[in-house]
């Protein structure tokens, strides 16, 4: 017993050890191979004169900021002795569509025999042999990333001055998928010599495509930003109309309504039918990144038939919409001249899109957030404000401060956002697809249960819906005069004054909508009962964990991501109620402002 | 204290690349040996795709380019040689008083020979070419370069796993880290061909003996 009191200390600081020893092989490993998960500049150069951080200490490497991700590392990875199984995954096209393939698998473990062997030996202090040589390992793995194929491809990726057709997305869990034998071929293995760690040892090795070559990665620079000057939405070019856009914020859900149709449609033409309405409302400020926002809109569907919108700038769209988290920067500027919709992610959202941070990228835990976003809409549009609800704020920037616009064009936006989650979420639980994530993050989602195996990644999705809606919107003011259907509606252009919204629920909701009243209050009346619609037929909302792919879904709230089940029943009702009514209350204050609209104008 | 060494797999190179492949080795070497707290630098290189990663010190930067440019010098006067350069990690050992010195004695523990082929190539392959070729080498020459250099460029990443291997696999000898500033945690020394062959010679035959270590001299 003596022999087990003097060990507690020991093993308490190797269990120290490990634990951050498999934080710190996550942070190297995704600050090498996911470039939307970092702010900084990614020479690696980190302000001499900065002061390290005592967390970033560890092993001597100095990293820099770690990506929220990081934070939720021990949420989920309860067991020490799990696996922790770090995918990289690329996304790119292939034949028209979306295609996702692990290029890389990283496996880290602390191994531990099942049965103690007895301690011979002197074990004292032999953490510190440990702990050092962990630190020549995470030297030898920080070269060693930038050796492998993969890291040319995240160079690319990183490099701001390009979009490309492609992307990095990771995905972390605790036990592997297996790869086909095809895949097996290409593959290739290094393994760390394990570093003793009594009673165990840490284990670091990864299996990886040695070719990248074949896939059709390509990177162009994107086209210099445009202003467009006949911007709708701007309050520069025409004050008085942000107020009908924001009256069409309300419409929040038709956007996420618009539900996730099958994968099969090429990632590149989803922006292009409803991005382009959104190009319209918002100068392409170079990397867009929100103009793709696969999970929020699938089915490209019919063109956003907004005549404004250049067709030549579709291409760049396209691109940009593949930029989504790469653009680091985690300004809105892209949103200044945009509709009066602050990209203020609801705060259910989170898991969906990060308020268009890179770093806000989280571990999709499976308790992820209902998709409604019920702190949001308990206030009204006034109070909108970014900071929707703390937990939601904490890894969330807070909403476009930059807006010029009148506060009360917030509440669209918040609803927008909302929106966006709304459209992930439930375009996904809908159609049981997962957007990017593909089949296989959806069947590791279901067999973790209790675990997490989520899809850390950083989508622009819910930014991308907001833009859309804000689009939408602004082009609804150029229809004018109240003639313009339901908020909710998302687009289908064809008919501005009756716009059945591609909702995932599709005919719901369209029936809904076409159930279009030319006029603004009557619009949003029925948008608002499109909303509670929506959310009656919803489906049950934890579906299954393949709602989570990684770019329809941002990580989740810090606070969010704990355990499971528990956490997601008691929100449905009571959220959904709370939901409606700050629906009801954003109406009404709508309904108050367009009265008071209405009569500036006139 | 027994003394690690790892030879490196030799490299052809031309005058002007010497630099930046010292630069990678010597920076890859030492980042895998600097266990102080570092802030990780990566540098790409122009002339090949590799980045490789520096400890960020300035200091150390600084002396690595010395060295380099003492070799660079000391290649020029003697052309196509094959050379070597070693760097060692040592420890700083008690004086002791001893009959022949006071000097501090140096404890090597690891050593890394890199051995380069400078192979400098008449027909105005090197960047400076002086002479205006009537008859331009044309197409085959470049394409030649181009092959060196994707040569080299295999050759080169093959000497960076090949640290990366090597720092892995033997992690034992690595003496404990002192609590210093910085990051390069232990005494290094990088030894060049000095300006005569017998000198040179000699400097490793005095390795040797201090070390024990057989070395092989290319």
């Amino acid at each position: 017993m003596d022999f087990q009191a003097n060990m507690q200390p020991e093993l308490g600081k190797l269990e120290q050890i490990v634990h951050q020893f498999l934080l710190k092989s996550l942070h190297v490993i995704l600050d090498s191979r996911v470039p939307s998960l970092h702010q900084h500049d990614r020479s690696g150069d980190l302000p001499m004169g900065s002061r390290v951080r005592r967390s970033d200490k560890w092993f001597n490497l100095a990293l820099g900021d770690r990506p929220a991700a990081l934070d939720n590392l021990s949420f989920w990875h309860r067991n020490l002795m799990d696996q922790m199984i770090i995918d990289i995954i690329l996304v790119h096209e292939e034949n028209g569509s979306s295609v996702e393939t692990v290029i890389e698998r990283w496996v880290v473990q602390y191994e531990r025999p099942q049965v103690m062997a007895p301690q011979t030996g002197d074990i004292s202090g032999s953490y510190k042999k440990t702990y050092k040589k962990s630190i020549v390992l995470f030297r030898a793995l920080y070269s060693h990333m930038r050796l492998l194929p993969a890291y040319k491809i995240f160079r690319k990726l990183s490099s701001s001055s390009h979009t490309c057709n492609f992307d990095i997305i990771y995905k972390v869990s605790s036990f592997r998928d297996p790869f086909s034998r095809a895949e097996d071929v290409v593959l290739e293995e290094y393994s760390f010599t394990p570093i003793e760690a009594t009673p165990g040892r840490l284990c670091v090795s990864v299996t990886y495509r040695t070719n990248l070559s074949d896939f059709n990665l390509e990177c162009s620079t994107s086209l210099p930003t445009q202003i467009i000057t006949d911007y709708v939405g701007s309050p520069l070019a025409d004050p008085l109309r942000s107020f009908p856009v924001s009256e069409k914020g309300v419409r929040a859900t038709s956007f996420p309504l618009r539900g996730i149709a099958p994968p099969s449609s090429a990632p590149l033409e989803r922006p292009h039918s409803w991005t382009s309405g959104f190009h319209k409302a918002a100068p392409m400020v170079q990397n867009q990144q929100y103009v793709g926002s696969p999970p929020v809109y699938r089915a490209p569907s019919k063109p956003y038939d907004i005549p404004s919108s250049p067709t030549d700038s579709h291409g760049i769209r396209i691109h940009n919409y593949r930029m989504h988290n790469r653009h680091r920067s985690t300004s809105y500027d892209e949103y200044q001249l945009s509709p009066p919709f602050s990209p203020s992610p609801s705060p259910s959202s989170p898991t969906f899109f990060n308020g268009g941070v890179p770093i806000q990228t989280r571990v999709r835990s499976e308790t992820a957030p209902v998709t409604i976003p019920y702190p949001m809409m308990g206030k009204s549009s006034r109070t909108l404000s970014p900071n929707l609800s703390d937990h939601s704020r904490n890894s969330l920037p807070p909403m476009s401060p930059k807006r010029n616009y009148a506060s009360s064009q917030e509440s669209p936006s918040g609803i927008r956002s909302f929106r966006k989650l709304e459209s992930s979420r439930i375009g996904e639980l809908h159609t049981g697809v997962t957007n990017y994530a593909g089949q296989k993050i959806a069947r590791d989602n279901k067999d973790d249960s209790g675990r997490f195996s989520g899809l850390l990644s950083s989508s622009d999705s819910p930014r991308i819906g907001f833009s859309r809606s804000s689009s939408r919107l602004s082009f609804q003011d150029d229809l004018e005069d109240g003639d313009f259907s339901c908020p909710f509606d998302v687009d289908d252009v064809d008919t501005p004054d009756v716009q059945p919204s591609q909702s995932k629920d599709g005919k719901n909701v369209s029936e809904i909508g076409s159930t279009s009243l030319p006029m603004c209050k009557k619009s949003q009346d029925a948008a608002v009962g499109v909303l509670v619609h929506m959310l009656r037929t919803a489906p049950p909302l934890r579906q299954d964990s393949s709602c989570y792919s990684s770019h329809s879904v941002k990580p989740e709230p810090e606070g969010g991501v704990t355990t499971a089940s528990g956490f997601f029943m008691p929100r449905k009702t009571a959220d959904a109620l709370e939901e409606l009514r700050s629906y009801k209350e954003m109406r009404d204050l709508l309904l108050s402002k367009s009265g008071t609209r209405i009569l500036n104008k006139e | 204290m027994n003394c690690e060494a790892c030879h490196l797999k030799e490299l052809e190179v031309e005058l002007f690349e010497i630099r930046e492949v010292l630069r990678c080795i010597l920076h890859t070497i030492v980042f895998h040996r600097a266990l102080g707290l570092v802030r990780p630098k990566e540098v790409d290189l122009e002339l090949f795709d590799i980045t490789y990663v520096q400890c960020g010190e300035v200091e150390l930067e600084k002396k690595i380019d010395e060295k380099i440019d003492q070799f660079v010098c000391w290649v020029e006067k003697h052309p196509n040689k094959k050379s070597q350069i070693c760097l060692s990690f040592y420890e700083v050992k008690n004086k002791q008083a001893s009959w022949f010195s006071n000097k501090i004695e140096r404890l090597y523990w690891e050593q890394w020979y890199i051995y380069l082929n400078v192979a400098q190539h008449p027909k105005g392959h090197s960047n400076k070419s002086h002479h205006a070729k009537v008859v331009d080498p044309g197409e085959g020459a470049l394409e030649d370069r181009n092959a060196r250099s994707a040569a080299l460029e295999a050759s080169l990443r093959e000497v960076l796993f090949q640290i990366i291997k090597f720092v892995n696999e033997k992690k034992d000898h690595v003496p404990p880290i002192p609590n210093l500033e910085g990051a390069v945690s232990f005494p290094y020394e990088i030894t060049i061909p000095s300006s005569s062959d017998s000198a040179f010679g000699m400097d490793m035959i005095k390795r040797m003996l201090q070390t024990g270590h057989p070395t092989m001299l290319s």
